[in-house]
């Protein structure tokens, strides 16, 4: 799981009124957040629970973890208070799930510690990272599905399954990528992290909307950063890469069981609210990815990608499968749009260089207002751009007119 | 086949990640304070709940003589014996437009792959097939009439597998029918395939080429087979 989600804010109780942005600010560039255990090889394992634990940085453009009202996702999944649940759709998936594709895919070999012995000066801490960032998204997937596995066990055997075969994937991720940490000599102290962060709260509906475009975002940013390394070898100088085509399966598929949740629940999708809600969390996804990467040019110049048009790929083709599900989704597709994001940054960078300066707190935060103001109407006129109707062919009203 | 990826999450209290010290190593134990359940993940698809959670034992079977598709079900079981090898087999498709399915939905190629490459690996005998204009699309005027043309179906003795096939792609058009022989159900009209290219490509990355679906036509596959 790619979580993208950071933009919004952890409020326990926002399902009446659109929570509000908090200014996307990121105070550095965040990779401090995450204690490292040691910066040298771990001969004896236990050394590293000796150093002191480091305050967690928590930003808003951070991975966050996850957590819902574990008793209404009991509810709506009681296959006998709720009787739309297509079973069929949810059998499917477990025995795709069960199916394992990645089973004997995750083998590290020799190859890694030597790509990262030649990583040396900035780039070589921007893959570290890179890879704390992502270990951090898989195993915040790892802790939410792994729990979701736990509590629907008695009320939906099926759908539990799923979730601890996802939970599965997911540590195997995380674990994938801390092995490559350990290619620079570090690692993450997941079980300080799981203890130690914060976790953002999201209603069950939210955690469907948030977690499918996460997995699915996830998906497009492995496979566009797979092929462009396959067409273009000479940047390949991390070997994980080479891995992201069979692993990025796992994330779509991952998005395709958030799809059939939600068609099993289709309160939260049929109505006017479902489209608001939608357009919300795509907003908040792809703005938060489009901010979090261009304070980062730096990596996805190393492997050689232009960062906005990598972005702006991975956006428009994630909007496009997410109008497979989504009653309605934003028109990514026009130059407008973009032209938002790119302004969003620049007023993001304004914020950055404001709480970088000397100016007492005072001096800054009376700066930071207007920015802020300019940030937020940006962030709403892209909110208020037309919309696309969308949805799957299962419900959707404009089903009778397709051409299949 | 080991997987290095090992991870093993214990219920103990200890805040202790390991490093692992050098590649070589086949595991490296990460102690999580996860509450009372914990996970062990080993080196292949065995991982229990030891809080509770069982999940059923994964169908995966190493046998080499091992020969069914990878759904099991009830529909299915048997489809190896010589004497049910007459009997009408009930074939399930989902179909959409040659440019939806072969050109637009690269995602869609992937899939394809990676099932192969599967069933490779477990040394199962293919299921699934692409049709190019099936002709059993005749029996369906009510797919046909919503259909654009050149048409291409998926189609699987594997009934779930179809399932999950229409939620993944979800612009397509599902059904099922019975015919005889794989000859029979997998039945073509010989059609060029031709797609413009692309006006404006952005990705950083070319399309995958003209003709990827060439090993998943029925030909092809039984090709391989003899």
């Amino acid at each position: 799981m790619a979580a993208e989600m950071a933009l919004i804010k952890p409020i326990s109780k926002f399902n009446r009124t659109l929570p509000k942005f908090r200014n996307p600010i990121t105070p550095k560039p965040c990779y401090s957040y995450i204690k490292m255990s040691s910066s040298a090889p771990a001969t004896s394992p236990k050394k590293s629970t000796a150093k002191p634990k480091k305050a967690i940085k928590e930003t808003l453009l951070a991975p966050r973890f996850y957590t819902t009202d574990f008793d209404e996702m009991e509810t709506l999944f009681n296959t006998e208070i709720n009787k739309n649940l297509n079973e069929a759709e949810f059998e499917a998936l477990l025995q795709e799930f069960k199916t394992d594709y990645n089973q004997t895919h995750f083998v590290r070999n020799k190859e890694f510690k030597e790509a990262a012995d030649k990583l040396q000066g900035p780039l070589r801490q921007i893959f570290v990272e890179f890879l704390e960032r992502s270990c951090t998204a898989e195993f915040s997937g790892f802790l939410l599905y792994k729990e979701l596995g736990r509590r629907l066990k008695k009320t939906n055997p099926v759908v539990a399954e799923i979730f601890s075969l996802m939970s599965r994937d997911e540590a195997r991720h995380a674990g994938f990528l801390n092995k490559g940490l350990s290619d620079f000599n570090l690692a993450l102290d997941l079980g300080f992290l799981t203890k130690a962060r914060k976790y953002t709260f999201f209603k069950p509906k939210f955690i469907f909307y948030a977690t499918y475009l996460s997995e699915k975002i996830g998906y497009w940013r492995y496979i566009t950063i797979y092929r462009h390394l396959k067409t273009n070898p000479e940047y390949q100088c991390y070997p994980i890469f080479k891995y992201f085509e069979n692993w990025c399966q796992d994330e779509n598929r991952h998005g395709d069981f958030f799809s059939a949740l939600m068609k099993a629940q289709p309160q939260f999708l049929n109505d006017w609210k479902a489209k608001l809600w939608s357009r919300f969390f795509c907003l908040s996804v792809y703005v938060t990815m489009y901010l979090n990467d261009c304070q980062r040019t730096a990596f996805y110049e190393g492997i050689g990608l232009n960062t906005k048009e990598f972005d702006m790929h991975v956006i428009i083709e994630t909007n496009r499968t997410t109008a497979r599900i989504f009653p309605a989704v934003l028109d990514v597709e026009n130059p407008e749009f973009k032209r938002k994001l790119d302004r969003m940054v620049e007023i993001n960078t304004k914020l950055i260089t404001v709480g970088e300066s000397d100016d007492i707190p005072l001096v800054k935060n009376l700066k930071r207002i207007p920015i802020i103001a300019a940030f937020a109407s940006e962030l709403l006129a892209a909110y208020l751009m037309p919309p696309i109707e969308s949805g799957s062919v299962d419900f959707a009203e404009f089903e009778p007119q397709i051409v299949y | 086949m080991l997987l290095p990826a090992t991870l093993s999450f214990g219920s103990c209290t200890s805040l202790a990640a390991v490093a692992p010290t050098h590649q070589s190593e086949k595991s490296a134990q990460l102690h999580l304070p996860l509450g009372s359940s914990s996970l062990v993940f080993s080196s292949n698809t065995n991982f229990k709940f030891n809080g509770g959670l069982q999940p059923k034992s994964l169908f995966l079977n190493t046998s080499k003589n091992f020969k069914t598709s990878v759904a099991v079900q009830s529909d299915q079981v048997g489809s190896s014996d010589p004497a049910e090898k007459e009997v009408a087999k009930k074939y399930y498709f989902v179909v959409a437009n040659a440019k939806f399915m072969l050109d637009e939905e690269e995602h869609f190629q992937e899939q394809l792959c990676e099932r192969l490459r599967l069933f490779g690996e477990r040394n199962m005998e293919q299921d699934f097939w692409l049709v190019i204009e099936p002709k059993f699309l005749d029996k369906f005027p009510n797919i046909t009439k919503r259909l654009s043309r050149p048409a291409v179906a998926l189609v699987s003795t594997n009934r779930v597998w179809i399932t999950f096939m229409k939620l993944r792609l979800d612009r397509v058009l599902s059904e099922s029918f019975e015919a005889d022989s794989l000859e029979e159900a997998l039945a073509s009209t010989p059609t060029k395939i031709e797609f413009k290219k692309p006006e404006n490509w952005v990705a950083p990355y070319p399309k995958y080429e003209y003709g990827w679906w060439e090993p998943f036509l029925p030909q092809a596959s039984s090709k391989t087979e003899a």
